[in-house]
Order: C-alpha cells, then structure tokens, then sequence
C-alpha cells in the first residue's frame, strides 16, 4: 500500500446540489477500488484558468489516500469516465501534511458550511457581444444612403 | 565591440535563488509559481529563474501539473 495524493476538479452544478455529496462522489470511487481515504476535504473554489467543458469555474477536493499500486489504475479508469468530474490528479507521495488532518477534520465538525459557488461556470454568452457590434454599423449603413439622397 | 552590459539587451537577473529544501515548489502554490512565468505564461529558463537543475525539473513538473489542473494558464 502507498500512499496517494490526488485531487480532484468536480463541476460546480454537482457542489451547488450538496457539497458534501460530492465529497463523498470522490471517496466512494477511491473506496470501490480497494483505496483507503486517509483525509479528504474540500480545497478550494476558483476560477479555472482556460474553460473546461464551458465551465469557467470549478470546486478543487484535495485527498489522501493509501491504494495498492495496481488499484491506481482502476481508479484512473473510474475517474475517467466519471462526467462530474472535470480533471483529477493522482500522484504517489511520501508522507501525509501533517495540517491537512486538521483542515479535514474542521470540515466534518456541525455546522461547517461553505458558501455555495458563485453561478459563473455556465457557458459565456459568446453571441451578446458580437450581435451589439453588427447592430452598431448596421444603423449608420442605413443612415448614410438617405444622408446622400437629401443631398442630391 | 559593443559594451553588451550598457545596451539595453542586458538580460534580467534572476528572480531567485533558493534552497533545494524549499517545499514551496508545488503544484498548488500557484501564487508563488506565477512568478516564473512569463507575460504569455511561459515558464521562465533556468538563466532567467535562478534555478539548480534539479530546482528547474521540479518547477517545471509543477507548472505542467497546475496547468492540467486548469490552476495556472497554458497561454495568456
């Protein structure tokens, strides 16, 4: 058994349902594979830094988990196609952070909330700015035969 | 020849030196690994990082990880 750092990138409609679901979404995948979740806990909500899927932003899980080395290629598999889960990272280390027991365990306390993710992740409105634009010329086209015409 | 010191071709000196021992090389520092890239997000030669070779392996290793983890940009 080794141990195993691995986080995970999960699309935010799944973390605005129930975040501790998704939590779990990550752990029950690890578990099924013979894994044992030594810490596990929610690391951050950001912005990612290029869209993924049309998501622009994304809830980070970070875990530790100790796996038979031949069960991490199951669970890669798993992870794989599991459509929640936008991106993961798996890779061996020596020795568990001492602070993260600490940090997964201020989340299980009562009480503990997160606030929920902002509602950034839907795909841009790419056609708003582009329509603006054509209606802009589209009026001065038409404004400039009739200038022409009074003119004449 | 041209004074290569005065022109303004004169590289910029490396952004650190640092201690192999520093734990901050690590894919989820991401502040700290902003500043080994460049205005378009390439990562810094190891002329322009200051880096040991071993010190460059490892900042690249991370880079590459917090860009799959979309933590840090592949282009600005």
């Amino acid at each position: 058994m080794n141990l195993y750092e691995g986080m995970f990138l999960l699309d935010n409609q799944v973390v605005r349902a129930d975040w501790k679901s998704a939590k779990n979404l990550v752990a029950d995948l690890v578990k099924k594979n013979g894994g044992e979740v030594s810490t596990i806990r929610r690391w951050d909500e950001r912005r990612l830094a290029y869209a993924i899927r049309g998501r622009r932003r994304g809830t980070y899980y970070l875990t530790y988990f100790k796996a038979a080395p031949e069960a991490i290629t199951a669970i890669r598999h798993d992870f794989e196609l599991e459509e929640r889960v936008l991106r993961y990272l798996v890779l061996r280390v020596e020795t568990l952070p001492e602070t993260e027991v600490e940090l997964a365990k201020a989340e299980l306390v009562e009480g503990y909330t997160v606030p929920p993710p902002p509602s950034d992740d839907e795909p841009l409105p790419v056609e708003e700015p582009v329509a603006v634009v054509e209606e802009a010329p589209a009026e001065i086209v038409e404004e400039v035969p009739s200038e022409a015409g009074t003119e004449a | 020849m041209a004074e290569y010191s005065k022109s303004s071709r004169t590289p910029p000196p490396p952004i650190a030196t640092r201690n192999c021992d520093d734990p901050r090389i690590d894919y989820k520092e991401t502040v700290y690994l902003h500043k080994f890239l460049t205005p378009q997000a390439q990562i810094l030669s190891r002329k322009r990082s200051g880096f040991c070779t071993q010190c460059q392996r490892q900042l690249k290793e991370a880079i590459k990880r917090a860009r799959h983890m979309a933590l840090m940009p592949f282009v600005n």
